[in-house]
């Protein structure tokens, strides 16, 4: 509705007021229900937390659909596994962390011919003291992720670090794999680098 | 709010926060992507587009098609298919490895009725050991990864678009509406350059019923004098020029052309993957000959 | 003319509105009579795009005219040409009036209104020419960019100068909303330039960047501006205080949090936790509607004013197009529901309805209002005002609904496989042809607008310079007669 015409020229025009009245409950409530769905919808579908791999509709980065090597190793899924278990101490470059844990890039331990050693390690962790190339690390410990893994996560992960950062070592199989399960039978004690020079390669 | 700070305190802290995510975060996540080697692919993804296709490139925005086409193939799911390549030699044998699995299709008389695709798993993992029993009976089996959706059942893409595929783009001009249809893997499914050229002269010619725009100014209008141009358009019936005369591309279009033909993300990546049992196609955004 | 006192008394007392709406006239001119002539020309250019879709041979031969340059010409002109500048007129008005100060150097303020003009003179030419950046609502190249930049700047710090000196120094929640906004688009309109023109961030983060603007430029621009404009009109045109300051505030700030993280829509090629922050934003986006509509309820509540196609009229229909905005877009947050509305027009009727049926109508209340006053003389029929707001409602209406439910059916069509494109794109003729006049009707009414805004400015020019030609003719005889 047009103002009335003759006031145009007033003094005084009054300008609107605003009252304090408080925020209604139901709007309040509202929000707090449209927060709560907005949180429920994110955890949901968005690819936790802030994964720049992860697109719809993959839920995690889709590790279980890279096709596989070959030779029987998925080194992809191994990547993504590392990345997952065994980053968090050795770094995605494998380099290790000093003092916590040894470097796996130029490994001795990682490039071995054989890999009834390195089979070992995940299976039931590493304790004591291991020299990795040149450098002596104390005070070690690894807690073994045997029960965790399945023989073909096994052969992924150590088949993926064997062949990245400039390694250079046949895949691991999972003969092999099980052949060393049989043999730990229901051993949880860690090994030492000592114990672990003892055995073949 | 008291004052004009408090106003602009709180406007700088709302507009930070989105900013940090949506123009930050991606930059730091999706603005240094390196191109990297796609499993089962040759060479590397993506790779730079040739200079006629980059000149295309900018005819394509400076014609303002991205308010008809997209170029973002989406998928719903994705699908793994156990395959069976050569049933092999020993019959019972293969039907045992079979039974391990699936009763029912242990139950099949003769190989010969066996399907090729034989099971759909869960996932790559859980067909391993399906493919490994097979290969002790002697037969060969592999698992096929295939992404699911509207867009790729009409042949958009063979996966859905992620950021990847935009790294070497000068302008992305990824669309959001769908007056024409999706472009992400156009020089996929229609990697001729005549069909292209055809089809931005009068795209009635090419596909019945079509909606689109026909871009004559593309094109030159020429009489014909000694011999008619090799690049002249070879139109028929109503399309056709009237006699003596000739339609010729003109470099906008043929670079257009270029382009459309270099726009294909057929590559598995680590973020959509997928398997192709036929040979890989090769990663390269040329054109195709 | 009142002789004016000395600029530092202005900063005490308050000034009386006819002294305001004077000093806020040339401003107004410029800012108001420039934003009509682009919104009748957007108009224009929007026709000429959907005439593609119903004859496309139509511009087969001609460049300048064909979809891919008349369809980013209409959206420039509307958002650039009309909505940025009207917007900007009536937040300066209220910050004047509010603060019940003169504006400061209104002539400062005219030429920067004339520098953005020219941006956009520029940007359409160039637009025109090819010259278009390919992102949605940013389509003008970077040097017309950095002309509006410049005028806009040059009006906002004039615009904040006013505000410093204003005599009342208690803020109503209109000053708040005009504040944020001048302060939102130098940010956003800055990043986004430089970020996609200057210094281009390289593949899709472009895109990210893109939708980032323009999800802040529709969703929350328009909002902090149009509704500075409603909560001043509403309680004006009825007689009644606001309901609530509290209401207001709670407006603006989930307006503020929650808007800026819509945008990116769902179907795009980034990682999911990008487009899935923006569903949420979306969804969260839709509460500041919901909180606009008790402030209307309880403000009109009682209020026996009839609203006989008045800016009452206006302002309470772009309420209602704000709420229906806001629940469409926070429906497409729904994967059940974006899996069938990504890619059509859907997406675009729901634009439609914020800019055309919220944002225009809510400055059209406004200007209806102001230029009267800003003259001093009642020079506007409210016949043709009543014209103007049937032909938009129904014109809106016409031209979003339609496109709203065609690309829902469109949606349907696409995600099953077995029919084929071409059928797709015919099933949308129908719908279209609807929107299409629609447009038209918005187009005619537009163009009333436009005679309105130009029947106000020109009356005013005569009457000034009929006082002149008086006055000169007065001395004339006086010096003829003394002799």
């Amino acid at each position: 509705m047009n103002a009335d015409p003759k006031n145009l020229n007033a003094t005084t025009e009054a300008e609107p007021v605003s009252e304090p009245t408080a925020v209604p409950m139901w709007l309040i409530v509202t929000l707090l229900v449209l927060l709560f769905l907005g949180a429920w919808y994110y955890d949901a579908r968005g690819g936790w937390l802030f994964n720049a791999k992860v697109y719809t509709p993959y839920a995690h980065a889709p590790e279980a659909f890279y096709p596989p090597a070959p030779d029987g190793a998925n080194r992809k899924r191994g990547q993504v596994m590392f990345e997952k278990h065994c980053a968090v101490c050795h770094n995605n470059d494998g380099a290790g962390k000093p003092g916590q844990a040894p470097p796996l890039a130029g490994s001795e331990w990682v490039n071995a011919k054989g890999a009834n050693r390195l089979i070992r390690i995940p299976l039931v962790g590493l304790t004591g003291s291991i020299t990795v190339k040149g450098q002596k690390y104390d005070g070690l410990s690894m807690v073994g992720l045997g029960g965790g893994l399945t023989d073909d996560d096994v052969v992924d992960i150590l088949s993926y670090i064997r062949n990245a950062w400039g390694n250079s070592a046949p895949d691991v199989t999972a003969d092999q794999v099980k052949k060393v399960r049989t043999e730990l039978g229901n051993r949880s004690q860690q090994y030492t680098g000592d114990e672990l020079l003892k055995l073949e390669e | 709010m008291k004052s004009a700070a408090t106003v602009f305190l709180a406007a700088f802290l709302a507009l930070s926060a989105s900013w940090a995510g949506f123009v930050l975060a991606p930059q730091l996540q999706l603005g240094r992507q390196p191109q990297v080697k796609p499993s089962g692919v040759e060479g590397l993804y993506p790779v730079a587009r040739p200079g006629l296709a980059q000149q295309g490139a900018q005819v394509y925005r400076s014609l303002g098609c991205v308010h008809c086409h997209s170029q973002s193939v989406r998928q719903d799911g994705t699908i793994c298919e156990l395959v069976l390549l050569d049933a092999g030699t020993n019959g019972p044998a293969t039907l045992a490895a079979l039974a391990q699995f699936d009763r029912e299709l242990a139950k099949l008389p003769t190989l010969t009725a066996l399907p090729k695709v034989i099971k759909i798993v869960r996932d790559v993992p859980s067909a391993v050991p399906m493919i490994k029993a097979l290969k002790a009976a002697g037969a060969t089996a592999e698992v096929k990864v295939s992404a699911q959706g509207p867009d790729i059942a009409r042949s958009w893409g063979l996966r859905r678009s992620v950021a990847h595929d935009f790294a070497y783009d000068e302008t992305v001009q990824i669309g959001t509406r769908r007056s024409g249809p999706d472009l992400a893997n156009v020089g996929m499914t229609k990697p001729a350059l005549d069909w292209q050229l055809l089809h931005l002269y009068a795209p009635s010619s090419v596909v019945t019923g079509s909606t689109m725009p026909p871009y004559r100014f593309l094109f030159e209008k020429r009489m014909i004098t000694r011999a008619p141009s090799p690049d002249a358009l070879q139109l028929t019936g109503e399309f056709a020029p009237p006699a003596g005369y000739e339609i010729v591309p003109t470099p906008e279009a043929r670079a257009l052309a270029a382009y459309l033909v270099s726009l294909r993300s057929d590559v598995p990546l680590d973020e959509a993957p997928f398997t192709s049992l036929t040979a890989p196609a090769p990663a390269t955004n040329a054109p195709a000959k | 003319m009142m002789a004016r006192p000395p600029a530092s008394m202005t900063a005490c007392s308050p000034s009386s509105p006819g002294r305001i709406d004077a000093s806020c006239r040339l401003p107004l001119f410029a800012l108001f009579g420039g934003a009509a002539l682009w919104l009748a020309l957007s108009s224009v250019f929007g026709l000429i795009a959907s005439l593609t879709f119903h004859k496309p041979a139509m511009f087969a031969d001609c460049a300048i005219l064909s979809y891919g340059r008349a369809f980013p010409a209409w959206s420039s002109l509307l958002v650039y040409g009309f909505c940025i500048p009207a917007g900007l007129g009536v937040g300066l008005w209220l910050l004047a009036r509010l603060g019940r100060v003169e504006l400061a150097k209104p002539w400062l303020i005219t030429v920067g209104a004339e520098i953005w003009h020219t941006g956009v003179l520029v940007g359409l030419i160039a637009i025109l020419a090819g010259e278009t950046t390919g992102y949605e609502w940013l389509e003008m190249p970077r040097y017309a960019m950095v002309i509006l930049f410049l005028g806009f700047v040059l009006m906002a710090i004039w615009a904040f100068v006013t505000h410093t000196q204003r005599a009342e120094q208690s803020l109503y929640p209109s000053q708040w909303l005009v504040l944020a906004a001048l302060f939102w688009l130098p940010w956003i309109l800055s990043t986004a330039v430089l970020l996609l023109q200057f210094f281009p961030v390289r593949g899709v983060v472009q895109a990210a960047v893109a939708w980032w603007f323009a999800g802040n430029l529709l969703n929350v621009w328009l909002g902090l501006a149009g509704l500075a404009a409603t909560f001043y009109f509403l309680p004006k045109l009825t007689g009644r205080p606001l309901q609530s300051q509290y209401l207001a505030l709670f407006v603006l700030w989930t307006l503020m949090l929650f808007g800026t993280w819509t945008g990116i829509p769902a179907h795009a090629p980034l990682p999911a936790w990008m487009t899935e922050l923006s569903g949420v934003g979306n969804i969260l986006a839709f509460i500041p509607a919901v909180a606009v509509i008790p402030i209307l309820v309880l403000t009109c509540r009682g209020a026996k004013v009839p609203c006989k196609g008045g800016p009452l009229c206006f302002t309470k229909f772009g309420v209602w197009s704000f709420v229906l905005a806001s629940l469409l877009l926070a429906l497409t947050a729904c994967p059940l529901i974006h899996r069938v509305t990504d890619f059509t027009w859907f997406g675009q009727g729901q634009n439609l309805l914020r800019i055309y049926g919220f944002f225009t109508m809510t400055m059209f209340a406004a200007i209806y209002y102001i230029l009267p006053r800003v003259v001093g003389a009642e020079v506007l029929s409210p016949g043709r005002v009543k014209v103007h707001f049937w032909l938009g409602v129904i014109g809106t209406l016409l031209f979003a609904l339609p496109l709203v439910a065609g690309g829902v059916m469109q949606g349907l069509k696409l995600v099953d496989p077995a029919i084929p494109f071409v059928d797709v794109a015919k099933s949308t003729l129908m719908p279209f042809r609807m929107s299409t006049l629609g447009e038209t009707l918005l187009l005619i009414g537009n163009f009333v607008f436009l005679f309105n805004v130009f029947g106000v400015i020109v009356s005013y020019l005569r009457s000034v310079g009929k006082t002149v030609y008086v006055d000169a003719t007065a001395q004339l005889e006086t010096a003829v007669v003394k002799p």
